[in-house]
């Protein structure tokens, strides 16, 4: 169980994090909100790798903020920071076996064949003898959350992980995130919706350094109830609207003229949400 | 197919008692032959385990010259891991350090009068390197770093000692060329240690960089003092050394101290 409380942050006079109170428990749950709403300075606090202003974090009993118990959390935890930066000169088995010395696996042979299981589940298992620097984006992006799954942590800390992959990859991420999720405390944020419709128990929307909704993809959904719209002609001038691939259009907020109601998705729960907040 | 496996074979083979080219050549007869590999009896269990010893001889690290170098010389392979991954032990900084030295040495040997410029230059070498070894602005790795076990302090030591180490070795190397006594060449020893270690302690309060600079400037500061009282070759005198020596132990005993009290990282 991790408890969250008035968690502050600020650089110069903006507030990243203003007084955000969270709790999180085992399962998937999804970070959205727009640039700069506070969700990789969120996760950075959880990760230890930033000191909060003001607030306290108590993870499986573990405060952070002191030096024993803060290295107590990171023996627990898997990160995947936003814009992971790598050792361009090390293979792909290097620098995960690297990280994994830096988590303590100090048994050699142990440590390569966590080493292996783990690139296994990204599918990087043939590259792992490839140098960082001749890898995709999306391999890299995959070699970031391999070094997270080492040691199997109780905390899983994704930072934007989908950045990058192709939807098949997004697929086997979903597939193992989720499984992942069965057991584990996993916090992800992400821009993409479908990414939380398809993956995450729990959504917790962030704005402005705090929390502006918290609950199933589904409530979020239902924010926008009764506010969805097709119509066969486009309406004159509407909050949000756009012409869907079978030529009719999707208005979002007031009913243009002889408009059909639509059943809302988690991105029109979203965008209300935020409109609504402006 | 001109031959198939015979019995003796098969039993050599399954065996492990073959050499490894007629083995080989067994092996790739198997993989044609549905015949030769219908007899050849094997168990799930074997084969996943033989599967296994394969993938981890393909799937393997790959050890550059230096860390088998110094797993030779007995250091734990995890630690000379860590070693190698420091930053500044790249190609540049080492060409760097490299081609100060030999400037400092070329100096004083065309006049002996650039000799202390080569012993106070020697103890800069480590602060400098250890700026540059851990922190946001210099690792790419940094923040994705941050988040394990041994980051902070732990992680900041080893890449000093590595950092420590190369820059004696290279300093070490140097200073026999130098146009001065023994004793006065190796003098830049001790204010080296000090120095790092001061560096070390200090860094548990203020950034790295900024450790690295105040203590620079201190070492700078003590040296261009003998020299303005005209006399330079105090700094590196007797009297000096132990200074620098007890210094150093003290320094030593703190960081320890610090250790054992479990204080692996400052932020
Ligand atoms: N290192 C930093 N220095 C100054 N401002 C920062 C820094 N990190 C984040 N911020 C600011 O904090 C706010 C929140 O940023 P961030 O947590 O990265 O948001 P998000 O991940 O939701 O896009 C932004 O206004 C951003 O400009
Ligand atoms: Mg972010």
């Amino acid at each position: 169980m991790i408890r969250i409380k008035d968690l502050t942050k600020t650089y110069g006079r903006r507030a990243a994090l203003d007084g955000l109170t969270l709790t999180l428990g085992v399962g998937v749950t999804g970070l959205l909100g727009p640039n700069g709403a506070g969700k990789t300075t969120l996760l950075r606090c959880l990760a230890t790798t930033l000191a909060p202003d003001g607030g306290r974090i108590d993870a499986y009993g573990l405060d952070p903020s002191h030096p024993v118990q803060r290295t107590a959390l990171r023996r627990r935890l898997g990160y995947l920071p936003q814009d992971p930066g790598f050792y361009p000169h090390f293979t792909a088995f290097d620098l995960v076996d690297y990280v994994a010395v830096l988590k303590e696996l100090t048994d050699a042979r142990q440590r390569h064949a966590e080493v292996r299981r783990v690139l296994a589940e990204v599918g990087l298992t043939d590259r792992a003898g490839t140098k960082v620097r001749r890898l995709s984006g999306g391999m890299r992006q995959r070699l970031a959350l391999a070094q997270a799954l080492l040691g199997d942590p109780d905390l899983l800390i994704l930072d934007e992980p989908t950045v990058g992959l192709d939807p098949e990859q997004r697929m086997s991420f979903r597939a193992l995130v989720s499984r992942l999720g069965e057991s584990r405390t996993v916090v992800l944020s992400t821009h993409q919706t479908e990414d939380v419709a398809a993956l995450c128990e729990r959504v917790v929307v962030l704005r402005q350094g705090g929390v502006v909704f918290d609950g199933t993809p589904g409530a979020l959904a239902a924010v926008a109830e009764g506010r969805v719209w097709l119509s066969d002609a486009a309406p004159e001038v509407s909050t949000l609207f756009w012409r869907t691939a079978d030529g009719r259009y999707r208005t979002l907020g007031e009913p243009p003229p002889a408009a059909n109601p639509a059943a809302p998705g988690v991105e029109d729960g979203y965008l209300m949400l935020l409109g609504e907040a402006a | 197919m001109t031959w198939h496996v015979s019995d003796d074979l098969r039993e050599g083979y399954l065996g492990g008692g073959l050499d490894p080219a007629l083995a080989m050549s067994v092996e790739t007869h198997l993989a044609r032959c549905a015949a030769c590999r219908a007899a050849v009896p094997y168990e799930p269990e074997w084969l996943e385990e033989s599967w296994r010893r394969l993938e981890a001889r393909l799937v393997a690290p790959r050890p550059g010259p230096a860390e088998r170098l110094l797993a030779r010389c007995g250091v734990p392979a995890h630690l000379a891991r860590l070693l190698m991954a420091t930053p500044t032990l790249s190609r540049a900084w080492l060409a760097a350090v490299g081609a100060a030295l030999a400037f400092a040495v070329l100096a004083a040997r065309v006049d002996p009068a650039f000799v202390p410029a080569f012993l106070v230059a020697a103890p800069v070498l480590p602060p400098a390197g250890i700026a540059l070894a851990y922190g946001p602005r210099v690792d790419p790795a940094y923040e994705l770093l941050a988040a394990t076990p041994l980051a902070g302090a732990r992680l900041l030591l080893t890449r000093a000692a590595a950092v420590l180490s190369t820059a004696v070795v290279l300093a070490g190397a140097a200073s026999p060329l130098l146009p001065a006594p023994p004793w006065l060449c190796a003098a830049w020893l001790l204010p080296s240690l000090a120095v790092t270690l001061a560096c070390l302690a200090l860094s548990r309060l203020v950034r790295v960089p900024l450790a690295a600079l105040a203590v620079t400037g201190l070492w700078l500061a003590v040296a261009g003092a003998a020299g303005f009282a005209g006399d330079w070759v105090s700094a590196f005198a007797p009297a000096a050394q132990i200074g620098y020596a007890a210094a150093a132990a003290v320094l030593l005993l703190r960081l320890r101290a610090a250790r054992t009290r479990g204080e692996t990282d400052t932020g």
